[in-house]
C-alpha cells in the first residue's frame, strides 16, 4: 500500500490535471442533461400491464389529456358561464392544444321521433341570462349521463374544462403556457389544473426546485460540521471538493450515457455529498493521526493507512446502492442505485487519488498539530462513551435483552407496514398538484385511468355488444362511475336512426351508422385507424390498495370468462400499474435487502478473512433494519418508491461502523491480548470517529426534509434514523455480543 | 407650419379616398368572386373524396352530387361499398336529411353546430354551405399581386370560428385560387387550394385541397362529368327523392 501511496505522491501532477480535465468535460456535459418527469417513463417494459398502459395511454391520447376544473357554489351562473367561456378560448387559441371541451362549447344531440339536432348545450354567444333559462340548462345537464360528473360534477359546484394536446407538441411547454395565460385571467373561482401534462410540469418544477434548495444547504450542513470536526481549511475544503467532483462527473456520466434526471435521481447530488465527503475525511483523519515529522512521510503513511478501510467502506456502500438494480420494478430507482454506486466508487478514487495529491501538489499540509480539542472530546468521551462501555460490562446480558425486546416490538410493527402507490401522496399536502387530484376525485370520479383494450373487428356487432357488456359489469364497481367506448356511440347513433338504444344485429347497419361518427374529435381516443382495435376508457375513484386488487382481480376473470378467439381483451390503466407497484414494493424490499444482507457479508467476510467477521459485521445493521421497518410500520410512514430504498442504503453506510469496532477490536486484541481491554479501548477511540460520521452523514440525510417530494422527505428522515440505529446498536449490541462472546470462550477455555 | 398642416390634411384626403376606392374595389372583386361560384342555377357530377390522414394514409369515397341554387345539394355515396347508399339532403336554414339504406329511413338532422366537420372531411358545414361571400364577410383588398388580388375578409357574425380569411383571387377571370383560414387566436388553421376549369360557361371548381394545419389531415374533392343548368326542380330535392 505504502508503494501505492507514493506512485500517487510522484504523479500529483498528472492526478491533479486529469481530475480537472475530467471535471472540465463532466461539468459541460452536465449541460445537457435532462429532467425526466415523466413518471410513466419509468415504469418498465418487460412488465406487460406496463408497457401495454404506456403502448394504449400514448395511442388512443388518454395520456396527452388535461383538465381544468372550476370550482364554486354554483357553476350554473351567468358570470360563471362567461369565465367557462374565456377559459376554453384562451385554450382554444393556444399553440399546441388539440382539442378543448367544456360546458360552454360542448356539443348536445337532442334526438326525437323525427330525426336529431346537433347543437352546443349552451349557446357561447349568446349565455343564458335570465334564472329561468339557468335552471332549465342545469336540469337538462344532469339529465344527460354524458355530461353529469363528466363535465359537471354531481353537485353542480364545480365544472371540468377538458383538453387534449396535439401528440407533436412539447406537452410540458403547452402546460405551462396554458398555465399562465388562465392564471392570467384573474378570475375569482377556484381553478385546479390537472392531468398527465400538467403534473408533469409541477414535477419538473419540484425537481428544479429541489437541486436548487437542497444543494447549497447539504454543502452549508455538511460544512459547519467539518468544520467544527477538523478545525482546518483543509479538513473543509477537501472532503467538500471531492464530493462535489463526484456530483460533476456522475451527473456528467449520466449526461453521456443518455440519461435524465428523475424525481429519484435528483437527490443523487445530496446522497453523494453526504456519503461521498466521509472517504475523505478518513483519509485526511489517517494522514492528521501520522504524528510524524516528515510532512511527506506522513502523508504516504497515513494514505496507506487508511486505503483498505476506505475501499471497504465505499464498495459495502456501493453494494447497498447497487442492490436496487436486482430489485426495484421501476426504472428510475434502478437508474438511482446505479449512479449513486457509480458517484460513491468515483468519491472513493478521489479520495484515495485526488486527496492526497492535492495536499502534495497544493503543499496543503497542515500548518501547526491543532491543539488537541480540550473540551468535546472530554464531553463525548466522560459523558457519553465511558458510562457506555461501564453499562455494557456490567450488564451484557441487559443490554442484549433490551435489544432483543426493541427487536420483538419492531417485529410486531412490520407486520404493521403500509404501501403506498398512488401518485398524488408523493406530492406534499399543499402542493396544488395534490389538491387538484383530490378535487378531480372528489368531484370527477378520480383520475387514475383506465382502459380495456379489446382486439377484434370494431365493426362487428359481437364485439361492441362484449364492450357494452364489459362496461355494465364494469360500473357495478363502486369506484367506477362513467366509462366510454364507441360501443357506446353506436347505440346513441341507433337510437338517432330509431330503432333504440342498443348494438344493431346487421353489421351492415352499424357500417353506416359509422359514417356518422366519422372524423369526430373523440373516435380517435376510442378506436384505432384500421378499426382493428377499441377501448373502453374509464377512470378509479379510488387509491385504497385494496379497492384496487379487488377490481384488478375481478377484472381479469370476467376478461378470462369473456374473450374469444375473435375478440381478445386486456385490461390495463393506473390501477393496473399500482397494483403491480404494490406487490413489487414488497418484493423489491426483500429482494434487495437480502441481496445487499448476503453481498455485505461476503464482501466484510473475504476482506477481514472470516465468516465470522462477517456475521457479527452484519448483527448491528441487520438489527436496525429491522427496527427500521418497525418504526415504518409503527409511525404509520409507509414503504413507497423512496423508502423502500432506505433499508440497503442503511446497510451500505452503517455496516462501516461494525466494521470499525471489529477492526478495531481485532488490532487491539492482537497488541494487548485482553478482549475486555481491547473492546474498552476501542468504543473509546472509535466511538468518536463513529458518532461524528453519524452526525456528518445523518445531517446531510436530514436536508432531504426540506425536499418537495413527500417520499424523499420521509427517506431523509428515515436514513437519519438508520444512521442513529446502525451507530448505536455498533456501539452497544455489537461490544455486548462481542463480551459476551470473549466471556463463553473464556470459559470454555478455563474448564479445559 | 402651415404647409406641413396643408400637406398633412392632403396626404389624408388621398389616404382616405385611397382607401374608399380600396374598399370599393374589394367588395367589387368579391361580388365577381360570388357571380363566378355561385352563378350556375343548377349542376350534376361526380364528386370523388380523397381523405388523407397525417401519415399519408388514403382513403377514397366517391358520391354524385346534385345541387340546385345556393341552397339545395343532395349527395349520394357510391362508394365504397359499406356507405353506397347513404346520401345527405342539404336544405335551406341548417336543415338536412340523412338516409342510411341499412335502416331504409331517413333523419331529420338539423344542426346549428356549423363548426363540425362533414362527414369525416376537413370541411365544416360552415365551409360546405354555398352562402355567398359577400353576404357572409367584409371585404379589404390587401395588395395585388402576379395575377392575383388579395382579399382579407372578416366575418360578419360574431359566430363565426374565424377570425379572418384570406383569399387570393384570379384576376382576370375571378375565381378564388387560395383561401387561408385564421381561427380567434390569429392562427392559420386551415388552407383551401383551388384549381378551376371552364365547363360550358362556367368556371368549375375541379379540385378543392382542403388541409387541416393542425390535424395535419387533409381532404380533396375532384369533380366529374359535371354538367351544368340541365333544369333540376325543386321535386328533385325531397326527401323522397333522396330515399331512390
Amino acid at each position: 500500500m505504502e508503494k501505492l501511496s507514493r506512485i500517487i505522491i510522484k504523479w500529483k501532477w498528472i492526478i491533479v490535471a486529469s481530475v480537472l480535465a475530467l471535471t472540465i468535460f463532466f461539468g459541460y456535459q452536465t449541460k445537457f442533461l435532462t429532467i425526466n418527469s415523466d413518471i410513466l417513463t419509468s415504469l418498465p417494459d418487460d412488465d406487460p400491464a406496463a408497457s401495454l398502459y404506456k403502448e394504449i395511454g400514448t395511442q388512443f391520447g388518454g395520456n396527452d389529456m388535461g383538465m381544468i376544473v372550476l370550482e364554486s357554489d354554483n357553476v350554473f351562473k351567468t358570470e360563471i358561464l362567461q369565465h367557462i367561456k374565456q377559459i376554453t378560448d384562451s385554450l382554444r387559441y393556444t399553440d399546441g392544444v388539440s382539442t378543448v371541451t367544456s360546458l360552454t362549447n360542448i356539443l348536445d344531440i337532442k334526438s326525437s321521433e323525427w330525426g336529431i339536432e346537433i347543437g352546443k348545450l349552451v349557446d357561447e354567444y349568446n349565455l343564458p341570462v335570465k334564472q329561468s333559462d339557468l335552471d332549465s340548462l342545469k336540469n337538462y345537464t344532469f339529465s344527460k349521463e354524458m355530461y353529469k360528473g363528466v363535465i359537471v360534477s354531481d353537485d353542480g359546484t364545480a365544472t371540468a374544462i377538458i383538453f387534449t394536446l396535439l401528440s407533436d407538441a412539447d406537452k410540458q411547454a403547452v402546460a405551462k403556457e396554458i398555465k399562465r395565460k388562465v392564471e392570467n385571467l384573474n378570475l375569482p373561482e377556484t381553478l385546479y389544473f390537472g392531468g398527465l401534462p400538467l403534473m408533469m410540469n409541477d414535477i419538473n418544477d419540484l425537481i428544479i426546485s429541489d437541486i436548487i434548495w437542497l444543494i447549497p444547504i447539504v454543502f452549508l450542513v455538511i460544512a459547519i460540521i467539518l468544520l467544527i470536526s477538523f478545525q482546518s481549511f483543509r479538513g473543509v475544503l477537501l472532503p467538500l471538493l471531492t464530493a462535489g467532483i463526484s456530483v460533476v462527473w456522475t451527473l456528467g456520466i449520466m449526461s453521456v450515457a443518455g440519461y435524465e434526471l428523475t424525481i429519484i435521481s435528483n437527490i443523487i447530488p445530496v446522497v453523494l455529498l453526504a456519503v461521498g465527503s466521509a472517504y475523505t475525511i478518513h483519509v485526511l483523519n489517517s494522514i492528521n493521526h501520522m504524528a510524524l515529522q516528515d510532512r511527506k512521510q506522513a502523508l504516504i503513511k497515513g494514505v496507506a493507512y487508511v486505503i483498505i478501510p476506505v475501499i471497504l467502506a465505499a464498495v459495502t456502500t456501493a453494494t447497498g446502492f447497487v442492490s436496487f438494480v436486482f430489485g426495484a420494478y421501476l426504472t428510475m430507482i434502478k437508474d438511482f442505485g446505479i449512479f449513486t454506486a457509480v458517484g460513491t466508487i468515483i468519491a472513493l478514487l478521489l479520495s484515495i487519488f485526488f486527496v492526497p495529491a492535492m495536499i502534495s501538489a497544493l503543499s496543503m499540509y497542515r500548518k501547526k498539530k491543532t491543539v488537541e480539542d480540550t473540551e468535546k472530546k472530554p464531553v463525548l468521551t466522560h459523558k457519553i462513551l465511558i458510562p457506555l462501555t461501564q453499562t455494557l460490562f456490567k450488564h451484557p446480558k441487559y443490554t442484549i435483552t433490551a435489544w432483543a425486546f426493541i427487536l420483538l416490538v419492531s417485529i410486531i410493527g412490520i407486520f404493521q407496514i403500509e404501501t403506498s402507490v398512488n401518485m398524488a401522496d408523493y406530492f406534499k399536502r399543499d402542493n396544488p398538484t395534490r389538491v387538484a387530484e383530490e378535487v378531480m376525485q372528489k368531484k370527477f370520479g378520480g383520475s387514475l385511468p383506465i382502459f380495456v383494450v379489446f382486439e377484434g373487428d370494431m365493426q362487428s356487432p359481437e364485439v361492441l355488444q362484449k364492450m357494452i357488456e364489459t362496461q355494465r359489469f364494469m360500473k357495478e364497481d363502486p369506484s367506477i362511475d362513467v366509462t366510454q367506448s364507441v360501443a357506446d356511440l353506436i347505440e346513441q347513433m341507433n337510437d338517432v336512426m330509431g330503432e333504440g338504444k342498443r348494438i344493431p344485429d346487421d353489421k351492415a347497419k352499424i357500417e353506416q351508422l359509422w359514417f356518422l361518427l366519422d372524423g369526430q374529435d373523440v373516435m380517435p381516443q376510442l378506436v384505432n385507424d384500421d378499426l382493428t382495435k377499441g377501448v373502453i376508457q374509464s377512470k378509479f375513484a379510488s387509491v385504497d390498495t385494496k379497492d384496487i386488487e379487488a377490481f384488478t382481480k375481478k377484472m381479469n376473470r370476467f376478461i378470462e370468462e369473456n374473450q374469444n378467439e375473435y375478440c381478445q381483451i386486456e385490461l390495463t390503466g393506473m390501477p393496473s400499474v399500482y397494483d403491480k407497484l404494490n406487490s413489487s414494493l414488497l418484493n423489491s424490499q426483500r429482494n434487495s435487502l437480502l441481496i445487499a444482507i448476503g453481498m455485505v457479508i461476503f464482501i466484510v467476510s473475504a476482506i477481514l478473512r472470516s465468516v465470522s467477521k462477517g456475521v457479527f459485521a452484519a448483527i448491528p445493521v441487520v438489527a436496525t433494519i429491522i427496527v427500521l421497518l418497525g418504526i415504518m410500520g409503527i409511525t404509520g410512514i409507509p414503504l413507497d418508491i423512496a423508502t423502500v430504498l432506505v433499508g440497503s442504503i442503511a446497510l451500505g453506510i452503517g455496516i462501516d461502523y461494525s466494521i470499525h469496532i471489529i477492526t478495531g477490536f481485532n488490532n487491539h486484541l492482537l497488541e494487548n491480548g485482553d478482549a475486555e481491554k481491547s473492546i474498552e479501548s476501542v468504543i473509546l477511540l472509535s466511538g468518536k470517529a463513529i458518532i461524528i460520521n453519524v452526525a456528518s452523514v445523518l445531517a446531510g440525510f436530514l436536508v432531504l426534509l426540506f425536499s418537495q417530494i413527500v417520499p424523499l422527505q420521509n427517506f431523509g428522515l428515515l436514513i437519519g434514523i438508520s444512521m442513529i440505529g446502525s451507530g448505536f446498536s455498533a456501539l452497544s449490541l455489537l461490544p455486548a455480543i462481542l463480551i459476551l462472546a470473549n466471556r463463553k470462550r473464556k470459559i470454555t477455555a478455563n474448564n479445559h | 407650419m402651415k404647409k406641413v398642416k396643408v400637406s398633412v390634411l392632403v396626404s389624408a384626403l388621398f389616404l382616405f379616398f385611397g382607401l374608399s376606392t380600396n374598399a370599393q374595389d374589394a367588395s367589387t372583386v368579391l361580388k365577381k368572386m360570388d357571380d363566378v361560384m355561385y352563378s350556375p342555377k343548377d349542376m350534376t357530377g361526380n364528386n370523388k373524396i380523397i381523405l388523407i390522414d397525417k401519415n399519408g394514409k388514403e382513403e377514397i369515397r366517391e358520391a354524385t352530387i346534385q345541387q340546385k341554387g345556393t341552397d339545395k345539394r343532395i349527395f349520394r355515396f357510391t362508394s365504397p361499398a359499406s356507405q353506397a347508399g347513404i346520401s345527405v339532403l342539404s336544405l335551406p336554414n341548417d336543415v338536412m336529411y340523412l338516409y342510411l339504406p341499412a335502416f331504409g329511413k331517413e333523419r331529420r338532422i338539423a344542426t346549428s353546430a356549423k363548426n363540425q366537420n362533414f362527414a369525416g372531411t376537413d370541411f365544416s358545414y360552415d365551409d360546405m354551405e354555398s352562402v355567398l361571400f359577400s353576404i357572409k364577410y367584409t371585404p379589404k383588398l390587401v395588395k395585388t399581386e402576379g395575377n392575383v388580388y388579395v382579399l382579407e375578409l372578416t366575418p360578419v357574425s360574431e359566430k363565426s370560428d374565424y377570425s379572418k380569411v384570406m383569399v387570393q383571387v384570379n384576376k382576370t377571370e375571378f375565381y378564388p385560387e387560395l383561401m387561408e383560414y385564421y381561427d380567434k387566436g390569429n392562427t392559420k388553421v386551415k388552407e383551401a387550394k383551388y384549381t378551376f376549369k371552364k365547363i360550358g360557361n362556367y368556371w368549375n371548381a375541379a379540385e378543392i385541397e382542403m388541409t387541416d394545419l393542425k390535424k395535419n389531415h387533409k381532404t380533396i374533392m375532384k369533380m366529374s362529368e359535371v354538367e351544368y343548368d340541365t333544369g333540376l326542380s325543386d321535386d328533385d330535392f325531397t326527401v323522397r327523392k333522396l330515399k331512390q
